[in-house]
């Protein structure tokens, strides 16, 4: 299957829970809801066509309007890649674990949380990763963070 | 015969030790000689890149993310400059290509230097560390040649490479190739039959091949537990197609293995080199890109092959010239979260961890970046 | 004999051999500078260029100047790379275990001041002066291997002119 087929292929198999976006790019971007997120990706991983055995990448957005959970897999046998993301509001954003499908979501989700306050439901190890142990300035990596000693770059 | 009476004891190794591998810190839970677990704790060079980024424009944001690996910052530039231009639909002109390639691959011999190097001072042996940083001498002159910096490159631009070659680059760097190919057999022979590097570095630390993928492992790690994975052939990006190269895969997955790929890497890397040489064609070296570069809307994930794995940037942009949000992966993020599953219950000794994690080929920033 | 031509002395010849005058803070000031063995701190960018300093190119031996693991055994800290906030307490620390007299070196603009992670970073410490007090400032990111090789020999410029009395408990 090639990259232009795992579009079609995706959307005529997956009931309509992963929308495709359209933003115009080469490679598609799907959306998910948070309700599906373990179903869906416990189908991609196991699905004999698409084999999605390696997590490459996971993060969060923060667009300023909306906060979003982005992650990007690859197939090893299969050379196919693909994104899809979550999206969530400001209040009370959480989204379940998939340590179980793919365990290398760990770390990645471990710092989500203290950047962005994504709460991560069900993980085996919620403990903060990069910030210092008596960090309590809230979470930094929200565009509207701010502390007396952060200090802006002014513009030229 | 009174019983004895164990327990288990904790022992910090880290976040300065002796290995230049960075600051991180190891906390191994020890059964008499027996390291039962080990848990990393990082975050010692947080810097907050991905926050840096976000309030600088494209061409900015390049020096920033050369100190996201510093050790290949070729790679670092060329990841980002990669996904600004697919985004911004660049066309990048021929030569430029080709000069990218030439570094990526310098880069990429420089930096399996430094791990022989390091490697064997962590072991104890001090002679392989002056022979590897001296060859890498060599490479960073080539380097001063074209961009002025020896570490630090910013040469990688989005739409090329920021200036051409001098005229002396060519022949220096071919001799340079002939010095380095005609040391390597001196770097084996130290090495490779040595009866202490043998007991320290055959059989210990093995991965399981379905378990590394599993936990995003990739690079020398997975190629040397025998899958044959390199993003250079099969998501091939840039140029590399024209190349003619080998793929080094071994199959035990234990430390020896993982010198032995790299040792070859630096082979196939100077056939890459020659090869580029030869090919190099006249023509631009930067596509036409304004000083403030905004590219439309959108977003994308690029990845490309590091010496220590996948590196990926994922770029967000909402068409001003500030990027809106940038994510870089390292290969060593997945690698330092892969060590507990391969020391807990092996019955290693501490001696053994530091080989693991020599071998492992972690650098601390794109851990905590 | 070289040191003795680099020292204030006075010598006279005398039966068997030579009487040789000279003052204590000369030979003990002379005995430190000229062997100052450094810990390796290395952090961030500045640690390669430590650790390509102290190789075959650029040696450092020839200063005398050796790397050591353990701030017991050292009296130089050259401080290589970005101190961040959780790294801080550790560098003081370090600090403190070493044994008088000791010595300081910022190596690299985000020692100094924070570098090229002064704006738009929450987590940087920015430069390490209010954490350890500093001798000898190099700036550069990372400064050439020449550079750090400059600022050894300043060091050891002050050195040889400091007093007995400035290590004296008072």
């Amino acid at each position: 299957m090639t990259q232009q087929e795992l579009t079609a292929y995706i959307l005529a198999n997956y009931d309509g829970k992963l929308t495709l976006l359209d933003t115009g790019r080469a490679e598609p971007m799907f959306e998910l809801k948070p309700d599906d997120l373990l179903e869906v990706t416990r189908r991609l991983r196991d699905d004999p066509q698409l084999k999605f055995d390696f997590l490459c990448n996971m993060g969060g957005v923060d667009t300023g309007q909306r906060l979003e959970v982005v992650y990007s897999i690859a197939s090893t046998t299969k050379h196919l890649r693909m994104d899809f993301k979550v999206v969530l509001g400001y209040e009370n954003p959480s989204i379940e674990t998939i340590t179980e499908i793919w365990p290398a979501a760990n770390w990645y989700e471990r710092e989500m949380y203290e950047l962005y306050g994504i709460e991560v439901k069900n993980h085996p190890d919620m403990r903060p990763l990069l910030l210092p142990e008596d960090w309590n300035q809230g979470f930094p990596m929200r565009k509207n963070w701010d502390a007396p000693d952060f200090i802006r770059m002014p513009e030229l | 015969m009174p019983e004895l009476r164990t327990e288990e004891y904790q022992i910090n190794m880290g976040p300065h030790h002796p290995s230049t591998h960075g600051v991180c810190r190891l906390l191994l839970t020890m059964d008499g000689e027996k390291v039962v677990d080990a848990v990393p704790y990082v975050g010692y060079l947080h810097r907050s890149i991905e926050k840096i980024c976000e309030n600088r424009t494209y061409a900015m944001c390049i020096p920033i993310l050369d100190r996201f690996e510093y050790v290949t910052a070729m790679s670092c530039n060329y990841v980002f400059s990669l996904a600004a231009e697919k985004l911004g639909q660049v066309e990048v002109p021929e030569r430029a290509e080709y000069l990218r390639v030439i570094m990526l691959e310098l880069n990429r011999i420089a930096s399996h230097l430094i791990f022989f190097g390091t490697t064997a001072m962590d072991l104890g042996a001090l002679t392989p560390f002056l022979y590897g940083l001296r060859e890498r001498e060599l490479i960073m002159d080539l380097f001063e040649m074209t961009c002025g910096q020896r570490l630090t490159y910013n040469y990688i631009r989005v739409g090329g490479v920021s200036r051409d070659i001098p005229p002396e680059f060519v022949p220096k760097c071919r001799e340079a190739i002939k010095i380095i190919a005609s040391k390597l057999p001196d770097y084996e022979g130290i090495l490779n039959e040595n009866p202490i590097w043998l007991a320290r570095m055959k059989g210990i630390g093995h991965t399981d091949p379905q378990q590394a993928i599993a936990w995003g492992v990739s690079g020398p790690v997975l190629r040397a537990s025998g899958v044959k994975y390199d993003l250079r052939r099969d998501d091939p990006y840039s140029i590399y197609p024209k190349f003619d190269f080998d793929v080094a895969v071994c199959w035990n997955g234990d430390n020896y293995d993982r010198y032995l790929v790299r040792i070859e890497e630096i082979r196939q890397s100077l056939k890459i080199v020659s090869q580029a040489l030869d090919g190099l064609p006249d023509g631009d070296i930067r596509a036409k890109v304004k000083a403030k570069f905004k590219p439309p809307a959108g977003e994308v994930y690029v990845r490309i092959e590091n010496s220590r794995g996948e590196m990926g940037v994922y770029l967000v942009s909402d068409g001003s010239e500030k990027p809106l949000r940038v994510k870089t992966r390292g290969g060593s993020y997945n690698q330092l979260q892969f060590l507990p599953e391969i020391v807990r219950g092996r019955g290693y000794l501490i001696a053994d961890i530091v080989a693991i994690f020599a071998t492992f080929d972690v650098i601390m920033p794109e851990v905590d970046r | 004999m070289g040191v003795i031509k680099k020292l204030p002395v006075y010598t006279e010849t005398i039966p068997g051999g030579a009487l040789v005058v000279t003052n204590l803070e000369a030979v003990l000031n002379f005995g430190r500078a000229k062997s100052l063995w450094y810990l390796l701190f290395g952090t961030a960018c500045c640690a390669i260029e430590l650790m390509c300093t102290g190789a075959s190119r650029y040696d450092f031996d020839r200063l005398g100047m050796i790397f050591r693991a353990s701030p017991r055994q050292a009296d130089l800290i050259i401080a290589a790379g970005t101190i961040t906030k959780k790294m801080a307490p550790r560098l003081r620390k370090l600090y403190d275990q070493m044994s008088e007299p000791r010595y300081v070196i910022a190596m690299g603009g985000c020692t100094i001041k924070g570098g090229p992670f002064y704006y738009d970073s929450y987590s940087v410490e920015k430069g390490i002066d209010h954490i350890v007090p500093v001798d000898i400032y190099i700036p550069g990111c990372p400064p050439r291997p020449e550079s750090l090789m400059e600022g050894c020999l300043h060091l050891q410029e002050i050195i040889r002119k400091q007093k007995l009395s400035d290590w004296q408990e008072k």
